[in-house]
Parts: structure tokens; sequence; C-alpha cells
């Protein structure tokens, strides 16, 4: 049960007893038994609707079937990436704003920021994609889900980094001052760089939410993932099938993101700064 | 014997550091009162007291890292605005060590040191970084230069503030308690360091609790107490016959060890 590095898991639980091993023995086994009783009913539910029938599941043998799921995953990644930039660009400047020592700069990226936070994302689409083109913004359907994705992140992300560059010790500052650097550079070589690294982590799990919000793009009729799933569906009437193909699709990704969150945060490691 | 006319000459110019009645408040407590300081160039002078008797808040007026209420900080002539330019020029002029040393975690020994010459005096990256090594030599750390504060020892960390304080070419530099921080076995590298400082002329004011240090390296003490400079004496008159009462307490509660 023990891992060779200590958690705080070793700190909250004290190591379990024999009698609290043996509970713990039962209760595995219940769980098993009730989550094996309860995948078998599931499966054969499928089974009596017919989901698991060869003609649900043979369109993946065919070439074209990934060639256009692999269409939309690209569709689905330009967005991310395209958003999640965007995000940053823009969540760095509200965070800026927010610490800023003037007042109105202050109170106007406070009110943005939770205003970003706090309307859903479909909400910004519906305005980008139903209220904008009636004022004569007239955007592509690829930038009509970029940009609300974005800005619906960008709060967090301003919030996120700021969390950060408070978590830095006041001491890095003043050592900084007191070397007679200026507010710029004490900020962007000093400070930033330190609260940075405090939250990469955060900063994926953002990135994770802006992939899973790109998924709206079939209000916009852009074709991502999820979008040419849903033509699938339509064409072969095989609702399970590509939906499960595609849930693991996303996990697949999403798993990638933290697989490289954790590689980016073991790297960029400063010695005594740990990253969880 | 040069040593000696340097500081009679000194004494005849400008102090490095002045400080005129200088009063300041956490909000209704009064932890500086009316306090006038005059530091001459190549000076060494200590500042003891009780903790909360203002002697760390006094050291950090010095460079404004804490502000003021009242009164005027005159560095080598020049009165230290509130902020700006000058501000920043002023404290590039003052050296400070930290008790909790604040090197910069997230870059090299080297960068440490090079980072505030390359910034403030835009000195090129080689040069900077030559210096930084004959620096680093000369407080000892020279083959830590590729680690990350993270990896070196308390006493190696504060010798590291040290080389990055005499990067800036400093008129003066502050020590804010350099010693408090670090383990026994530490303490005393640190005291060399900051001894051989002492030696070569460097102007310092230094907080602290090492009552035999200060009694070797000082040219003055002085003693605070409830936010006030109570005494200045030399280290002999101060440590063998006190003036004030407060003085003679603070010095009897110390115990024989530290006697």
């Amino acid at each position: 049960m023990s891992t060779a590095n200590s958690s705080i898991r070793d700190v909250l639980y004290e190591p379990p007893g024999p009698k609290t091993r043996r509970r713990i023995g039962i209760a595995t086994a219940v769980s098993i038994v009730v989550l094996v009783v309860l995948a078998a009913k599931v499966v054969r539910q499928f089974y009596i609707a017919g989901q698991l029938g060869p003609k649900y599941w043979s369109l993946f043998a065919r070439y074209t079937t990934w060639r256009f799921l692999g269409r939309g995953l690209a569709g689905t990644m330009e967005v991310a990436v395209a958003a999640s930039a965007v995000a940053f660009a823009a969540g760095l400047l509200l965070m800026l704003g927010r610490i800023s020592r003037y007042k109105i700069l202050r109170g106007f990226s406070t009110a943005l920021i939770e205003i970003t936070r706090g309307i859903p994302t479909l909400l910004f689409i519906y305005f980008f994609f139903l209220l904008a083109p009636q004022f004569g913004l007239k955007l592509p359907a690829f930038w009509k889900i970029t940009l609300p994705v974005a800005i619906s992140a960008a709060g967090v992300v301003a919030e996120v980094l700021r969390s950060g560059v408070n978590a830095v010790p006041k001491g890095q500052a003043e050592a900084a001052v007191s070397l007679g650097m200026r507010g710029g550079s004490v900020f962007f070589k000093i400070v930033f760089p330190q609260g940075f690294r405090y939250v990469v982590p955060a900063l994926i799990s953002e990135i994770v939410i802006v992939l899973k919000d790109t998924t709206f793009a079939y209000v916009v009729n852009y074709s991502d993932l999820m979008q040419n799933a849903k033509v699938l569906i339509s064409n072969y009437d095989a609702l399970l099938s590509v939906y499960l193909v595609t849930a693991v699709i996303y996990i697949l990704i999403n798993y990638l993101l933290h697989k490289l969150s954790v590689r980016i945060a073991g790297r960029n490691r400063i010695p005594g700064i740990t990253i969880e | 014997m040069a040593q000696e006319q340097k500081r009679a000459d000194a004494a005849r110019q400008v102090p490095v550091i002045e400080l005129r009645h200088i009063d300041k408040y956490f909000g209704s407590l009064h932890v500086l009162k009316d306090v006038n300081l005059s530091v001459q160039r190549g000076e060494v002078v200590v500042i003891i007291g009780p903790s909360g008797s203002g002697k760390s808040t006094l050291c950090r007026t010095i460079n404004r890292l804490e502000t003021i209420d009242a009164g005027e900080i005159i560095i080598d002539g020049a009165v230290m605005p509130e902020e700006g330019k000058m501000l920043a020029k002023l404290r590039s002029e003052i050296g400070m060590v930290f008790q909790s040393f604040n090197l910069f975690e997230h870059k090299s020994i080297l960068d440490n040191v090079t980072i505030a010459p390359r910034d403030v005096l835009r000195v090129p990256r080689k040069e900077a970084q030559e210096e930084a090594m004959r620096l680093l030599e000369r407080v000892g750390v020279a083959d830590q230069a590729h680690k990350v504060p993270a990896q070196l020892s308390g006493g190696q960390k504060q010798r590291v503030a040290i080389a990055r304080s005499l990067a800036m070419h400093p008129k003066a530099i502050l020590f804010d308690e350099p010693t408090s921080a670090l383990d026994p076995e530490m303490i005393g590298e640190v005291l060399d360091v900051m001894t051989e400082l002492a030696g070569e002329g460097m102007t310092m004011v230094i907080v602290t609790h090492e009552m035999n240090f200060a009694r070797r390296v000082a040219d003055r003490v002085i003693f605070m107490d409830g936010g006030s400079i109570l005494e200045e004496n030399t280290p002999q008159e101060f440590f063998s016959a006190p003036r004030s009462q407060r003085a003679r307490d603070f010095l009897n509660s110390l115990g024989d060890r530290e006697r």
C-alpha cells in the first residue's frame, strides 16, 4: 500500500492495522462484485437493444471512418490550441490589470474577470453566433467557437496566474528591489517566472476544460471531433459505438495532456519548490 | 595605519547614510521614534537590542523597504525619494543582505549574482559573469556556481547573497540579522566573510545578535529599545560599561554564554 515518495496521504492516514486491513479486504471484494454485476447488466441491456450487433461496429473497420474522425480531431485540436493561446494572453493581461497600482484599471480587470468566469461558455457562443452578426461582426466558424471558449477561460487563467504570483514570497521582490531593479524587471524576471511554475498543473487543467468546451463547436457548425461523431451517428445509426470510440479519444488526449503537465512540471522543477 | 587615515578623511566628508528624524508607525504602534543616524564611509555600525525594538525596521528603512511617516533618508548626500528612478538608483548603491537569504530560487547561483548588474547597470553578460565568478570565489562558493539556491546550505546561500550585493559595487551594505536563520555550525563562515569585508573598509550597518562578532568588528554600537536609539557607544565601552540601564538589563539577560 505504501508508495516510495511520501505524499500528503501518508500524513493524513495512519498505516492500516490488522482490523482495518481485513475491513479494506472485505470492502474491496464487495465493490468488485457489485461493479462486475452492474457492468454485466449494462452490456446485457445493450445486447438486448441490439447495439452490440456487427452493423454498428463494422464501420470502424473502414479507413474512411477513421479519416473522418481524424479530420474532426484535427479541427478540435486547432480550436483548442488557438483558444488556449488567446486565453493565456488575455488571462495574463487581465492578471496584470488586476494587480496594477491604478485603481481604475484594477476595477475594470476585476469586473472583466468576474464576468468571463461567471458566464457559461455556451452563452458566449450564442453571442458570437447569433448576436454579433446582427451588428455586422461576421466571423468564420473557427473563430465563432475559438473566441467564446478562450474568453470564458481567460478569467480563470487570470486568477490562476494571480494565485501563483501571490504565492511567491515577498522577500524575492524585496531582494530584487534592493538591488536597484525596477517594477517591470522585478515582476517579469523574478516574481512571474516563479509564480508561473507553481501553477503549471492548474493551467494544464484549464487546457483540459478548454478542450472539452470545444465540443460546443456543433452549435456553430464547425467540424470538430464531436460534430463529426454526430454525423457518423446519423449516417450509421450507431449511437453507442461512435460515442464510446469518441469518448475514448477524448480521454486519451486529456490523459496525454496530464502526462505532459507532469513532464513539464518535472523538467521545470526548482529543487525546493514542489509541484504536485 | 592607512586605514585609520582613510577613516579620518571620511569623517570630514558627507556621511554615506544619514537618517534624519525618522518616524514610523505600524497602525497605532510607534515603531521608530524620531530616529537619527549617520554612518560615515568605511564605518561598521552594529545595531543591537531586544526583539521588537525596531532594529530590523530601522535597517529596512534605510533603503525604503519600509515606508516612513516622517523624516529624511540621505544616501551619500542625495535625498532618497519615495518612488521612481532615483529611488531605484539609490537603492542600487546600498546592498542588502536578508535574514532569509532571499536568493532568486529559479535562477542559478551565477545568475543570482549577475542579474542585477546586467539588468540595472547594463553590464554585458560575459563581463558580469567573470566578475560574478571572482566574487563567488572570494566568498568561497565558486564551485556551486551552476547549482540553484535550494541545493546550497544556509551558510553558502548567505555568502552568495553577500556576493550578489557586492556585484553592484555598493557604497554600503545593510545586514538584517544575517545569521539568525543559520544552523550554529554555519554562522562562523558567514561572519568570517563579513569580518573580511569590514577589514577591507566596506561601510556596513549590521543588525545582529552575535555579541562577540559585534565587539570584534563594530566601530560603533547602537542600542535600540522601544523604537528609539538609547545608546551610541564604542563596542569596548558598550559591552563593559553601558551607559543606559536598559542596555545593562539587555546584556545581563543574554547570560554569560554570549558575553
